[in-house]
């Protein structure tokens, strides 16, 4: 189960943004620390690839280090937007989103389909080997389309409440609850195609 | 049964084979030189752009400011077009500020009947009358003497045709009246088509006529000929020598004259026909009156044919 990072108190989170506004390494090595392993969780379920994870990791960072200036002066240090800032929070939404752009594009280079909807076709012999060698969770995550795959990784692996999940996504809370339910549906579907029903 | 079971996308209970399936998905750690990593990365990461210089805050109003141009823009269009008369050419109907500021405040005035619409373009040329002074000499003076004469040959058709509407139904009343038998829709409708389609063929052939002449006459007036008022008219005035004839002849017992009738040249026919055409001209307006003439012969058997509106 997931570590959740420490949280900050009230207003903290403007006084980090404000330090990484000021170009304070410091800052930033602190929010690698707070935030570094969530987000690797995070893109690594998404991904499936260590390499790829870091790769959303680092960019999500470096686009907050970027964004600062903008966050800073949004959330002034001691006003209410300030107590409402949460860095966390605006770490995972540009990671998911990272990572289903990367999925995204890889689909498209590949040529592949992923399906939007569940498949309960079983799947191809090939695919089952390469999924056994990988690990039944992995290969279970991984089949699902980019979008239910977040919505499972979100709220089952990083235990986020389904309306934080939903804005991580950028949903509303509704439409997060239908993809989250057809994603397990489709989960369940393909976890009955390894052969063992839940 | 367990909820899974009812549910395939209920919550993943703990504990189920599922939940034990997806807890077997572990992750690595971060390589232990990651924070130095991204601090590195930060350091030769360019600049972000500058921010919008359109404002957060204004985000929520581009639909409207889009609405509002494109209303502006569809509004410039369309005064270019009806300044440059395209909504014209396209048979769109303009109306002018009056117009629209007399609909506003229901002050506008009954529409124009379909008549005085007619009439309308009729009347727009009068701005620009030419006067005809002495003889016809010059083509412009020529025009507004065509222009004249097919005002004239409107009102006429237009008149004939009302008289011959106004006979129909007169005549059709005294039928009714009488108890005779009286035409059905269907033979009335046969009966006008075939009275207009012979009222067409006339003034076809006359207009053939006319445009003949008219073209004899341009001829005349550009190698510098005068015409007078008697050039221009369709017939020559007829000889008051033969008009005393058809006088004469109206006195003739009914066989004598049909004698004489027959015995006529097509130039005294022509006067005789001038002569009907004039009588009916001030005829009272209700046809189907009896004819109040003064003529001591009986004006039907003065005619020598029969109009087609007849």
């Amino acid at each position: 189960m997931p570590v959740a990072p420490p949280l900050a108190p009230a207003g903290d989170e403007a006084v980090w943004a404000a330090r990484l506004a000021q170009r304070d390494p410091a800052a930033l090595r602190d929010m690698v620390a707070l935030h570094g392993r969530a987000l690797h969780r995070l893109a690594y379920r998404m991904m499936g690839d260590a390499h790829e994870a870091e790769d959303i990791v680092q960019e999500a960072l470096l686009r907050l280090w970027d964004h600062a200036p903008t966050i800073a002066a949004r959330h002034p240090v001691g006003s209410q937007a300030a107590a409402r800032l949460r860095l966390g929070g605006w770490l995972q939404r540009v990671a998911t989103n990272l990572a289903i752009d990367r999925l995204r594009r890889t689909r498209r280079l590949c040529g592949g389909e992923v399906p939007e909807e569940e498949d309960g076709a079983p799947l191809a012999d090939a695919q089952i080997e390469a999924d056994e060698r990988d690990g039944l969770a992995r290969a279970l995550v991984l089949s699902l389309p980019e979008r239910q795959r977040a919505a499972i990784v979100l709220t089952y692996f990083e235990e986020l409440p389904n309306a934080e999940a939903a804005e991580a996504m950028d949903m509303n809370i509704k439409a997060f609850e239908s993809l989250l339910h057809r994603a397990r549906t489709a989960l369940r579907q393909a976890f009955a195609a390894q052969g063992d029903a839940p | 049964m367990s909820v899974n079971d009812q549910d395939p996308g209920a919550p993943i209970e703990p504990g189920s084979p599922l939940a034990r399936a997806l807890g077997d998905f572990a992750v690595p750690e971060l390589p232990a030189g990651f924070a130095e990593r991204v601090l590195a990365a930060a350091e030769v990461r360019p600049a972000p752009p500058p921010p919008l210089r359109r404002a957060v805050v204004q985000r929520r109003w581009r639909l409207g400011q889009r609405i509002a141009i494109s209303l502006a823009s569809f509004g410039a269009l369309a005064t270019a077009a009806a300044a440059t008369g395209l909504l014209q050419q396209l048979a769109i109907p303009v109306p002018s500020a009056g117009t629209v500021w007399a609909a506003i405040t229901g002050t506008a005035a009954a529409a124009p009947s379909p008549e005085a619409r007619r009439a309308a373009p009729a009347a727009a040329p009068s701005s620009a009358l030419v006067a005809i002074e002495g003889p016809v000499d010059t083509p412009e003076e020529l025009g507004e003497a065509f222009r004249r004469l097919d005002q004239v040959r409107a009102d006429r058709r237009e008149e004939r045709r009302m008289i011959i509407d106004q006979r129909i139904k007169s005549a059709i009343e005294r039928r009714r009246a009488a108890g005779l038998p009286v035409p059905s829709p269907e033979e009335e409708a046969r009966l006008r088509a075939r009275i207009e389609s012979e009222l067409v063929r006339r003034e076809q052939r006359a207009d053939a006529a006319m445009l003949a002449r008219r073209e004899n006459m341009q001829r005349k007036v550009e190698g510098g000929e005068a015409l007078t008022r008697e050039d221009i008219r369709s017939r020559p005035r007829v000889d008051p020598q033969l008009r005393e004839t058809v006088r004469e002849l109206r006195q003739l017992p009914p066989a004598e004259r049909r004698e004489a009738w027959r015995r006529l040249s097509p130039e005294q026919l022509r006067a005789l026909m001038d002569e009907v055409r004039a009588r009916r001209a001030g005829a009272p307006a209700d046809p189907s009156a009896p004819s109040s003439d003064s003529s001591p012969v009986p004006a039907p058997a003065l005619q020598p044919a029969p109009s087609p509106a007849e």
